[in-house]
């Protein structure tokens, strides 16, 4: 059905039981899709399922329902080395995800020798070359972790991603950690390296600039589910669910000095064990009618024309999870 | 002109590390009136924390603050030593970034509040009670009652922060110190907690000192704005005039390697190089080796904060040369 999508995500559910409280639905029905070369950002705030989502991806966490194809074939959590290899994880924080006791060197050739990779004699070759993916010196190899700069750590653990030859990433908060002087320059590394790999790449980030910066497309989470989903310009010039709208409101922008700052959003996201019926955001929402506690929406394009559908059907188009989709804000409060 | 709320002079801040001692905080001076906001900006490593902390006197073992002045609301404060804490009291609140570790995991809300009323302005437990109940209205939160024999660990993010900064406020002070209080939470509930801090300024007459790392931050809450490199002011101004018009390469490269929301016009530029290692600080202006303006003088001179115009100050030796180009001008 979809030949050229590279990693796809059907209704996938991801369900952690607490004794005696309930059970946790951190991702509760996301399809989600890839195709080789293309960077989606998905956003939300804490605890809204999204790294769970990448770590389904990858393999490290098994879900509770849905399946994840690579190449148009589901896999399972356990699979096959090639398959394994082709997607790749980079995680937060570089400090705590490099052994403090391994050499750039020792990260690298060990994955090489223990993939069969490259032959032996070309181990240290292409070492270099991936070094020089990420644009650090040859002289790099020799250092430890705690040599290096925060940013410097980060392509480190870029480097030993691509060592495996993957054709995707899933890049966890990437610079979350980093000083923002250097946020930039990771970010462009991310682009520049889609445009020589080819690398696919599942940007996770609560940072709303960052997201915007690097997708093509964008997805936003909350509670779990995907509340709206669109090319990355449609999604910031023209949100349609309420939820982006408010945390397009909440996100402090440099354009904006002198603007009290305003509260968009009353109180607390509601507990993952206890998820609102109806639409999970009517508790907080500020367009809520009586509809939206009783009947959950589903993610359908806003124009309401087309087919119904996921993200995984109609990769361009503009879909949200809300009754009132096809209002555009600017209506809805009245500008003249 | 009134008597400013807190009044920092020459404050500088020796930390030992690998058995070497280095200034990472090195003769910082700044004035906060009545009811206003300052906000201290920079990268991490470059003192801002250590600079609060300081004032506040609770600096890490390995730091001490060895010289300047810390006055608040008329009275100088001891840096260091038995007095520390009583001196404080009544004058100067802290909030951290980490609500999470900032409470104690075991003791109700309602104790962590009215501990400094019952303790501090002797207040018998009843009168505290009611004070604890004030000042969590005060700070927003909802169904007081119950929230009060709550621990810490039943609450969100954003609650913890309100307890925080209701405890912070439970001693009335005058000015309250903000250690990336934000840092930690969702954008929804970062603008509610700025909103609050706003509303405490202006309803209080509270004056605040504001730590981040993100200028759109300082934009949105405090009048003033001081960016600091390396241990030191590099530039200092009333906000919007300073982010409309900076005057100090680092703030320049600052606002260009920033990833804003409304940036992606202009793809962001990023810093050259790194910043120094405090052992290893480079000679002359700290930020010659990254900066795009820099010329042989830099290396050598010893350049210090001076004014820029009207309310501004910095401590570039070619601002001039920034005054009249504009932003950016000359940037690669």
């Amino acid at each position: 059905m979809s030949p050229e999508s590279l990693m796809e995500v059907r209704d996938l559910h991801v369900h952690f039981p607490l004794k005696g409280y309930g059970v946790v639905r951190a991702v509760d029905g996301v399809s989600l899709r890839l195709a080789p070369g293309e960077i989606v950002g998905l956003v939300g705030e804490s605890g809204c399922g999204k790294t769970t989502i990448g770590r389904c991806i990858t393999g490290e966490l098994a879900a509770t329902q849905g399946e994840v194809l690579i190449d148009g074939e589901r896999v399972a959590r356990r699979r096959h080395s090639a398959v394994r290899r082709s997607i790749q994880m980079v995680y937060q924080d570089p400090a705590t995800s490099l052994n403090p006791r391994l050499s750039v060197r020792q990260v690298l050739a060990e994955l090489l020798r223990v993939h069969h990779l490259v032959p032996r004699a070309q181990v240290e070759g292409r070492s270099r070359e991936l070094l020089e993916y990420v644009g650090l010196p040859p002289r790099a190899l020799d250092g430890y972790p705690h040599q290096f700069s925060g940013g410097q750590r980060q392509r480190i653990a870029i480097a030993r991603a691509l060592a495996v030859e993957p054709r995707m990433l899933v890049a966890d908060e990437p610079v979350s950690a980093l000083d923002v002087s250097v946020q930039a320059t990771i970010l462009a590394l991310f682009a520049e390296l889609r445009e020589r790999l080819g690398l696919a790449i599942l940007l996770i980030s609560h940072n709303l600039a960052v997201v915007r910066h690097l997708s093509d497309r964008v997805a936003v989470m909350y509670l779990g589910r995907i509340a709206e989903a669109a090319p990355r310009d449609d999604l910031f010039d023209d949100p349609r669910a309420p939820y982006t709208q408010v945390l397009l409101k909440s996100a402090p922008r440099l354009s904006q000095v002198g603007r009290t700052p305003e509260a968009a959003l009353k109180g607390d996201p509601p507990s993952v064990i206890a998820v609102p019926s109806g639409c999970r955001f009517h508790t907080r929402c500020p367009r809520a009618e009586a509809v939206c506690a009783a009947d959950e929406p589903r993610l359908l394009p806003v124009d309401g024309s087309g087919p119904e559908g996921s993200p995984a059907e109609g990769v361009r188009a503009h879909l949200a999870a809300c009754h009132f989709r096809a209002e555009r804000p600017g209506a809805r409060v009245g500008v003249v | 002109m009134s008597d400013p709320a807190l009044r920092v002079d020459g404050l500088v801040v020796e930390v030992t590390r690998d058995h070497e001692r280095f200034r990472a905080v090195d003769g910082v001076s700044l004035a906060v009136e009545r009811g206003r906001s300052i906000g201290l900006v920079g990268e991490s490593g470059c003192g801002k924390s250590l600079t609060l902390r300081a004032i506040m006197g609770l600096l890490p073992d390995r730091a001490a603050a060895v010289e300047g002045r810390v006055t608040a609301v008329g009275a100088e404060l001891p840096l260091a030593g038995k007095g520390v804490a009583a001196a404080r009291r009544g004058r100067l609140g802290m909030i951290f970034q980490d609500p999470g570790t900032g409470l104690d995991p075991v003791m109700t809300c309602g104790y962590q509040i009215a501990e400094a009323p019952r303790r501090v302005l002797g207040m018998s437990r009843a009168q505290a009670d009611e004070r604890a109940l004030e000042l969590l209205r005060l700070v927003g939160i909802p169904d007081v009652e119950r929230r009060m024999r709550s621990y810490p660990y039943e609450l969100s993010g954003g609650t913890r922060q309100r307890v925080m900064i209701a405890i912070a406020l439970s001693s009335e002070p005058k000015v309250l110190l903000c250690d990336e209080p934000t840092t930690a939470l969702d954008v929804t509930i970062q603008a509610q907690i700025l909103r609050l801090l706003v509303d405490l300024q202006e309803e209080m007459g509270l004056s605040i000192v504001f730590v981040t790392h993100e200028l759109a931050l300082v934009g949105e809450l405090c009048e003033d704005v001081c960016v600091m490199y390396a241990g030191r002011l590099v530039e200092t101004g009333r906000t919007a005039d300073l982010l409309a018009r900076p005057l100090h390469p680092y703030t320049i490269g600052l606002l260009r390697s920033a990833v804003d929301l409304d940036a992606e016009v202009t793809a962001p530029v990023p810093i050259p190089g790194s910043l120094p290692d405090p052992l290893n600080r480079p000679s002359g202006c700290a930020f010659h080796p990254r900066c795009f303006l820099a010329r042989p003088a830099c290396e050598t001179a010893d350049v210090a904060l001076a004014p820029a115009g009207p309310g501004r100050a910095s401590a570039c030796l070619y601002v001039e040369e920034l005054m009249t180009r504009g932003l950016g001008a000359g940037v690669p």
